[in-house]
């Protein structure tokens, strides 16, 4: 792949850029064709992408009706999901807009009537719930799109009530013993005191222990948001969105403010891959310390973004994503960092003297493992026996709901003309030649996760998870049945 | 068995000592040949060196220049050869980096071999690698690796000088196969051998004749324990010479001593080895891992599979070497079922595994295995996962040296050798102007990658695996647990 060729073939930027003048059912297609050919690939360009999307298909829609809309998002995300499932991010966002909207919908309704309606699918106060979010226990059961399978619809209606439902009674009953004092006074007047979470999602700038402090000024605004009833619907998730797009924009920005806390002078840090949260995490260390980067390359799918992350300090595709001028983009080695390019065979050997391993990812679940480039299993193995501390750099947009049960289904597997070039043929004829472009890394195998909410440990991740989507929007083919019913 | 390397019959004690060194003395050969034929007048004759070192050097790359590839170095050898017996100091000079015939690909070699692109690397260039070393691995940068026989003292046998460069080409790669390959190259050092007057051959032979040809080798890639043990068992038989033995007698005895070594220590132990660890692979349904490659497990999967035993290979390889590429090949060939994939996907290739076969550079007398890079990682993902490691290693590969880590001891190679053509080509592009001068592009990537002062690329060749990720090491003395390889290199050595 000849990189005049993909400059000119589609991608992130001319899909970008199309989207203004392109009526938004094309654009849907477009971006499926994309996805399937994997000319979007990756978490970063995939949300993106999906947010711009889904925002024309927002400014699109006509009509006030808060539930039309959530459908209408949902049928277009699940056809995405459908397109190219193991780009989870796609489905993150989609889970995203789906929760901002049900919030701002209920905001809305509360202004209508201050009824408790919880029947509507009301957000749950499940952050102050102890019971763990409900979410899907693989992705093929989110995966599902489309035509439901038989059984599932056939008792849709009982199960989800029974699934659905359950959680929502004990954690009702801990949201009034803790909002007893306000709720049953004053506030409860106006609105309930639930929603705390959702209001916050979209900035995502407060760390989820600070969501407490959050509440009066959620409800002031809630009370605000009442008077304009729900006379802008539209506006409303319109703004949310582009605060979703802002902190898609900021979130390396913020994940490097905390680098300082973890990086200290003189440390050898091994890191893998080509990624831009990671090289500008290092970078913001580099500001004020020195230290020693290991570079493992990544071969054979990504060793050429690796190269060119450490001479230039920017992945070959990164410049259409962002036009900020050049002169952010520096590599580490001009900030006066030490880099020791290294192929993957030698992560066990150096790992001896490594002091912090820190990894890039693809996406994140929600027990705390992660799905990164091929080759981080063992970086993150060897570094566990020899107890160096792993370390992994992520956006929350890359927190998934997602349990992994079968691994094998979070793995995409890449081009083996990388491994073996097809032009040795009887190589090829004779021996399969595999490609897994990711890796499972198991939760115990990583010490800490650093996103743009600071750092958490991986046990604490299903919490974030359920801070950040609705619980009915966690399976999406099976919202579409209880929202039908 | 464990009496083998006893053929000569003679008492043990008293020579191990002087070369007791797996690597033989660097420094010791060129002192020793500068009393015979060199006055003490050092700087005079060294400048004087230099620039007939230099002339040596513009003249070989013209040569290079005009025969384009042709050089083999059987060709190229005489030629070469000329201008130094003209010179009066034997010392060596490997310090001169020079350009060679480097792409002397050897035809019909069955041995692994490497697709290197044809780089040439420019005298320049290697003084600077030089400069830019891996602060952690300082320590390991010696002289730079010699790729011509033009700084070659004129001792040097024109059968070791061709040897020479297969090594540092890695065309002859692999410790049995470098092992095996030496003893035959010495086997016709020792048969060109005469004696002069007035001196003893079991004096005379090691100092003067054998040790400018280890030099030479160990100039062109650091010689590896299975060297060191079959050089340290022959210096043991010169020595052993009864100077009343005639010299033509004295010299087929120890030509038949280095076959029966080969026969013993390597090819008979090979054989013991594949049949033992054969007997680990089940009737049906194993599937067996392997790192790189091992001659080995080549030949034990063969055999395994010529018994009609039913199991699937897989092969995991890595950059820059390949090696296991030729060993996939080789099974699948041989109508094996044989995958094939990349370090980086050892986590996926691992999953239904239930043997890990490893070929061995050399194991520690600490229990630890010390093999082609990325081993360790393998044994560790097999350890997660309670898969048995076999290792397959024959005797001679065993040391008394010990390694905790992988980082002590090593052998560096060459960082450019981490680009391929195609990395070079990816980068053109993204060259930035000022860079961009010559019109060889890819000669301008290397030269930003080397221009970056804070950058640097480590290539090392070897790593140590812990003893306990290791579930048995397979010798011809049987299968062991790796704490048991000390005992069996002192009886293997001891005798």
């Amino acid at each position: 792949m000849s990189h005049s060729m993909t400059a000119q073939a589609p991608g992130l930027s001319s899909y970008l850029k199309s989207l203004r003048s392109t009526p938004v059912e094309a654009s849907i297609e477009h971006f499926i064709a994309l996805l399937k050919r994997r000319q979007i690939r990756n978490s970063r360009p995939c949300a993106l992408a999906t947010t711009q999307l889904l925002i024309q298909v927002v400014k699109e829609f006509k009509g006030k009706d808060a539930d039309k809309l959530l459908r209408r998002i949902r049928d277009v995300g699940r056809r995405l999901i459908a397109a190219q499932p193991r780009e989870m991010v796609v489905g993150n966002i989609v889970r995203r807009v789906l929760g901002l909207i049900r919030e701002i919908k209920d905001d809305n309704a509360d202004g209508d009537s201050n009824a408790v309606n919880s029947d509507t699918g009301s957000p749950l106060p499940h952050h102050d719930s102890f019971n763990r979010p409900q979410l899907a226990s693989s992705i093929s059961t989110f995966m599902r799109h489309g035509a439901l399978p038989p059984m599932e619809s056939a008792s849709g209606p009982e199960s989800l009530a029974d699934s659905g439902e359950l959680p929502h009674r004990p954690a009702l009953f801990s949201s009034h013993t803790s909002y007893a004092p306000l709720g049953t006074s004053l506030f409860g007047l106006f609105s309930q005191p639930d929603t705390p979470s959702n209001t916050s999602t979209p900035t995502g700038r407060h760390s989820p222990i600070g969501k407490h402090t959050m509440t009066a000024s959620a409800l002031e605004r809630i009370g605000e948001s009442t008077i304009l009833k729900r006379t802008n619907i539209k506006a409303e998730v319109l703004e949310g969105m582009n605060e979703l797009q802002d902190e898609l924009e900021q979130s390396d920005d913020q994940i490097a403010a905390n680098a300082l806390d973890h990086i200290h002078s003189n440390e050898i840090i091994l890191t893998h891959t080509a990624s831009t949260s990671v090289q500008k995490f290092l970078l913001a260390a580099a500001k004020k310390r020195k230290f020693t980067v290991v570079h493992a390359e990544a071969h054979p799918n990504d060793h050429d973004a690796v190269h060119a992350t450490i001479l230039t300090g920017k992945k070959r595709d990164a410049e259409v994503i962002s036009e900020e001028a050049g002169e952010r983009w520096k590599p580490l080695t001009a900030a006066g960092i030490t880099v020791v390019l290294i192929p993957d065979s030698h992560v066990f050997a150096i790992m001896a003297r490594v002091n912090k391993v820190i990894l890039a990812t693809h996406s994140v679940l929600a027990n705390g493992g992660l799905v990164a480039a091929a080759g981080a299993r063992v970086i993150a193995s060897a570094a566990k026996v020899h107890r160096t501390p792993v370390v992994v750099v992520t956006g929350v947009y890359k927190l998934s709901p997602v349990y992994p049960f079968d691994i094998d289904e979070l793995i995409e597997y890449g081009d083996a003309g990388n491994v073996v070039p097809y032009d040795d043929g009887d190589f090829v004829d004779k021996v399969d030649v595999d490609n897994p472009l990711y890796d499972y890394v198991p939760p115990d195998l990583v010490d800490l996760y650093v996103t743009n909410l600071g750092g958490h440990a991986p046990s604490y991740l299903y919490r974030i998870v359920a801070d950040h989507y609705h619980p009915d929007d966690i399976n999406l083919s099976g919202a579409v049945e209880r929202e039908g019913k | 068995m464990s009496a083998d390397p006893v053929d000569t019959g003679e008492t043990p004690a008293a020579p191990i000592s002087a070369p007791s060194d797996a690597a033989p003395p660097q420094d010791a050969p060129p002192t020793a040949e500068k009393g015979a034929p060199e006055k003490p007048a050092l700087s005079g004759a060294e400048l004087k060196k230099r620039a007939k070192a230099e002339k040596a050097a513009k003249r070989a790359q013209q040569k290079a220049a005009t025969d384009g590839t042709s050089g083999a170095p059987h060709d190229s050898k005489p030629v070469q050869q000329e201008p130094k017996q003209q010179k009066k100091d034997g010392k060596q000079a490997p310090k001169e980096p020079k350009q060679g015939p480097k792409e002397a690909g050897q035809p019909g070699m069955p041995i692994p071999m490497r697709r290197r692109q044809s780089v040439t690397l420019p005298p320049p260039k290697e003084k600077e690698e030089v400069i830019k070393q891996v602060g952690l691995f300082g320590h390991l940068y010696g002289q730079p690796k010699q790729h011509s026989i033009a700084a070659a003292a004129k001792e040097v046998h024109p059968a070791i000088l061709a040897l020479g460069l297969q090594y540092s080409s890695y065309v002859i790669c692999g410790s049995t196969a470098r092992c095996v390959s030496m003893l035959l190259a010495f086997k016709k050092v020792i048969e060109s051998y005469t004696t002069p007057k007035g001196q003893a051959l079991a004096r005379h032979l090691t100092s003067h004749h054998l040790s400018p040809q280890i030099t030479y080798l160990q100039a062109c890639r650091p010689i590896s324990i299975s060297m060191g043990n079959a050089i340290r068992h022959l210096k043991d038989l010169i020595v052993k010479i009864d100077p009343a033995v005639s010299e033509a007698d004295a010299k087929e005895h120890l030509i038949d001593s280095i076959d029966s070594f080969i026969k013993e220590r390597i090819t008979a132990a090979d054989e013991l080895i594949s049949e033992e660890a054969m007997r680990k692979i089940a009737e049906k349904g194993d599937v067996i891992l392997t790192y790189a490659s091992s001659t080995i497990v080549q030949t034990t999967l063969l055999k395994a599979h010529d018994a009609g035993k039913q199991f699937r290979v897989i092969v995991v390889d890595s950059k820059p070497l390949y090696e296991g590429k030729a060993l996939a090949r080789n099974l699948a060939h041989h109508g094996l079922q044989v995958s094939y994939s990349l370090i980086s996907s050892a986590a996926h290739a691992m999953k239904n595994v239930t043997r890990i076969f490893l070929g061995a550079h050399a194991m520690m007398s600490n229990g630890r295995l010390y093999s082609r890079i990325g081993t360790a990682a393998i044994a560790m993902l097999a350890h997660e996962r309670d898969i048995p490691v076999a290792v397959l290693c024959e005797s001679v590969k065993f040391t008394d040296q010990v390694a905790l880590d992988s980082i002590v001891k090593n052998e560096l190679a060459s960082p450019e050798e981490l680009l391929s053509e195609n990395e070079r080509s990816a980068l053109v592009d993204l060259l930035p102007k000022e860079k961009s001068s010559s019109t060889d592009k890819h000669e301008d990537v290397m030269k930003w990658w080397r221009d970056e002062p804070n950058l640097q690329m480590l290539n090392l060749l070897y790593d140590v695996t812990p003893a306990e990720y290791i579930s048995i090491v397979i010798t011809e003395f049987g299968s062991l647990p790796p704490s048991s390889v000390p005992v069996v290199h002192r009886i293997s050595t001891n005798t």
